[in-house]
């Protein structure tokens, strides 16, 4: 994607995705984060070619995907395939499992009638499901939740694609079936050299995701913070990197204490700003210079990349030492006052230990 | 007029025997079948829980499990063809079953309020949030000396739930986002000042940062109204984040049940699900390589393994586990595991 810009409707002075570059290589594994409503499904869309971007290009395999005609459109077309997050909605609900992933084979001529059933059973392997001619007739509202998941991600790599984007696909399922999920999505860029951009609003599901790959941050259409996964979990340089880090739930009781008790004050609200810094609206440490222009990604180690004027103020995660010692129950450390590092947003009501919102 | 509760918020995590008061919420033996003869299924089947007044207590469970329907016996609202064949509910010691429609209606309304799975899509759409609290202070006039201190109240919950009261009085749903109308569903749930709310998957529809906050949120309340919380989820991470006391569900059954240091304990007395949960839980701290996914999927309720029911995916499971269902054991602290491995450790012969 070369500075591409997407607005649904010209009414709407801030567009959806604003000047967004980014690269993704052969069996890479890209995650894109960012809170609800960010465009992160848009930009999903925009490079499956789904959406045409108001400005900007977006290319694969060096070509400009609207420029492509004929054999060439259709090549690309199998090429990028598309998960959703919803397997019941994406899922004809009128058509057995094997009617669904035969249709695509055959269409798209990788598979004839005759040998058909092979395939489907070759491709049911390949995603974990149960290979066998019954499971074939059922219909997807015979299925669980992640059977339905399995089924989808069935169809689209049926079809060989180069570049898979998996958009919230984990996000409606049960935490046990999440990380095979995810495994299942992995094994594919590991075994077979295709690319994936998973995206999601969870840092956790991301770096689990993304080992070895690299995660885009974005905050209302504007890629804020980029790197290697495990060098932006440990070291955020984006304020709002930092937040989202922060945010995701642990499944520890004493170490949720423990944040909760160092974790700085921050605000929800404030609409992203027009002007300057996307985030300044939101940001703690936001002065005039970050009203009034935009910081252009600095590079802050091999490969990380931040849009931020002021990344060395980004507090180290973890490094806030817990207050307040734990005397009573859990919720005793959360009311404890102090330990906040981040407070200091203009707007609102910001309390210690916490993400304070007035967004009435 | 006075804001809040008297009730003072009791340590969420005080051990059940430190709790003099009977509890306020009594799950007793119940069980909840869906259909009838060789079809039917049992969503709950043999629980028992008890919820301490100022608890925040967490029902969690995977998909299927039964959470909402066991949060749904709470109130008595099980929708039809679920009914109790086995045990009862209490509230405040008397049992649902024994009351008359008129006290049913007055515990549901202003003693156990319930927040329902994606109650953000509950607002009517052409109805503003005031109407929506008009019409609920209408309907019992017994709360508030007026209507007036009715509608300050629920200013004073709007707060609470970090939204701006003049904003959201004439809001309209569709102005609010998903976050907003969940917290605004929560303010609406509490201003008949309940005693108890349940909430069914307060966060599962939200992104990281509406969750982070609701969790912030339904502390607060806790400790600013005294309100007890029951919550159900199947995440594991919210229950730490937020529970005092949590019940582990598993295809209908209460698998293990106690604080929730002693759930998230590592090498303590646990049940093998449990354990294999906290691990499934891909997160920002730790080691990645330390996350690991769950075998197999949750059983079909109408099909279910011989044995005990988690024996199929579990990395311990014995010969017995395939043989008998493990009994609730509990140890003397209160707290319950379902497990002949783990209940090994407590020396006590399974049966
Ligand atoms: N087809 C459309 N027409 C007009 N506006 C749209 C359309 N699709 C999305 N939008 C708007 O664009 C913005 C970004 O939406 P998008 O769905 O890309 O966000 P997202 O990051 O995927 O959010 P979520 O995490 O909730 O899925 C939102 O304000 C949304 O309302
Ligand atoms: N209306 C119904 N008719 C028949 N069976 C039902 C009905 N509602 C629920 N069940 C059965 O009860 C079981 C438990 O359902 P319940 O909704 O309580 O699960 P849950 O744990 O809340 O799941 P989820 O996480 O998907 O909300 C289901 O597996 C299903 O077998
Ligand atoms: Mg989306
Ligand atoms: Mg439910």
């Amino acid at each position: 994607m070369d500075n591409v810009t997407h607005r649904y409707s010209a009414a709407v002075a801030r567009p959806v995705l604003d000047r967004v570059s980014l690269a993704i290589r052969a069996s890479e594994v890209v995650s894109l984060v960012g809170e609800s409503g960010c465009g992160k499904t848009t930009l999903g869309k925009l490079i499956a070619g789904l959406e045409r971007p108001s400005s900007g290009r977006v290319r694969f395999g060096g070509r400009d995907i609207w420029s492509l005609r004929g054999k060439e459109a259709k090549a690309w077309r199998l090429s990028v395939q598309l998960v959703h997050q919803d397997p019941y909605a994406s899922l004809n609900p009128g058509l057995t499992i094997g009617s669904t992933l035969g249709a695509g084979l055959v269409h798209n001529k990788l598979a004839r009638h005759h040998d058909l059933q092979e395939h489907l059973v070759a491709l049911m392997r390949q995603v974990g499901l149960d290979a066998t001619p019954e499971f074939l007739r059922r219909y997807p509202h015979q299925l669980s939740g992640g059977q339905r998941q399995r089924v989808a991600i069935a169809r689209a790599i049926s079809v060989r694609p180069q570049l898979v984007v998996a958009d919230e696909v984990t996000s409606m399922l049960d935490v046990s079936l999440r990380v095979s999920i995810l495994d299942l999505l992995r094994s594919f860029s590991e075994e077979r050299g295709v690319a994936s951009l998973f995206i999601s609003h969870d840092l956790g599901v991301v770096r689990y995701f993304s080992q070895g790959g690299r995660i885009l941050i974005m905050f209302y259409g504007v890629v804020v913070e980029e790197g290697p996964t495990e060098e932006v979990i440990a070291h955020p340089r984006h304020p709002y990197t930092y937040l989202l880090l922060e945010a995701v739930p642990v499944p520890n009781p004493g170490l949720a204490r423990q944040r909760a008790a160092a974790r700085a004050s921050e605000v929800l609200e404030g609409e992203p700003s027009g002007t300057g810094c996307v985030y300044s609206n939101r940001c703690p440490f936001a002065e005039a210079k970050c009203r009034d222009s935009r910081p252009e990604a600095v590079e802050v180690g091999v490969g990380h990349w931040v849009a931020c004027y002021f990344p060395e103020r980004v507090p180290a995660v973890g490094s806030v030492p817990p207050v307040g010692e734990g005397s009573g129950g859990p919720l005793d450390v959360r009311s404890h006052e102090g330990g906040a590092k981040l407070v200091g947003g203009s707007t609102g009501d910001v309390r210690a230990g916490g993400i304070a919102s007035v967004d009435g | 007029m006075s804001i809040g509760r008297g009730e003072p918020a009791s340590g969420a995590g005080t051990s059940p025997a430190a709790g003099l008061a009977r509890p306020i919420l009594e799950v007793d033996n119940l069980t909840v079948t869906f259909g009838d003869g060789p079809g039917s299924v049992r969503a709950v089947d043999e629980v028992s829980l008890a919820v301490e007044t100022g608890d925040i207590y967490a029902i969690v469970g995977e998909s299927g499990c039964g959470k909402s329907t066991l949060a749904y016996a709470l109130l008595d609202i099980i929708p039809p063809p679920g009914r109790v064949t086995s045990g009862e509910v209490r509230f405040k010691g008397r049992s649902l079953s024994q009351m008359s429609r008129g006290e049913l209606n007055r515990v549901r309304a202003a003693e156990v309020a319930m927040v329902f799975q994606a109650a953000m899509n509950a607002f009517h759409p052409v109805i503003t949030i005031g109407a929506h609290v008009d019409h609920t202070l209408q309907a019992h006039p017994e709360v508030f000396a007026s209507r007036s201190e009715g509608r300050e109240y629920f200013r004073y919950l709007l707060n609470l739930v970090r939204l701006r009261p003049e904003r959201t009085w004439d809001a309209y749903e569709s102005q609010l986002s998903g976050g907003m109308k969940q917290r605004v569903a929560i303010a609406l749930a509490l201003v008949l000042k309940p005693s108890v709310v349940v909430l069914d998957e307060p966060t599962t529809a939200l992104d990281v940062l509406n969750q982070r906050l609701m969790i912030d949120i339904l502390a607060d309340l806790h400790r600013s109204l005294g309100v007890s919380i029951v919550f159900v989820t199947h995440d594991l991470a919210l229950v730490a984040e937020l529970a005092g006391r949590v019940a582990v569900m598993y295809a209908g059954r209460l698998v293990e049940s106690g604080t929730v240091d002693e759930i998230f304990a590592s090498g303590g007395r646990r049940h093998p699900y449990v354990t294999a949960l906290t691990a499934a839980i891909p997160t920002v701290v730790g080691a990645v390589s330390d996350v690991r996914p769950i075998p197999g999927e949750v059983p079909n309720l109408a099909q279910l393994p011989p044995g005990c029911r988690f024996s199929p995916r579990c990395a311990l499971a014995e010969p017995i586990c395939q043989e008998q269902e493990p009994a609730l054991l509990q140890d003397d602290r209160g707290h319950l595991v379902a497990c002949h491995v783990a209940n090994r450790l407590l020396g006590v012969p399974s049966k």
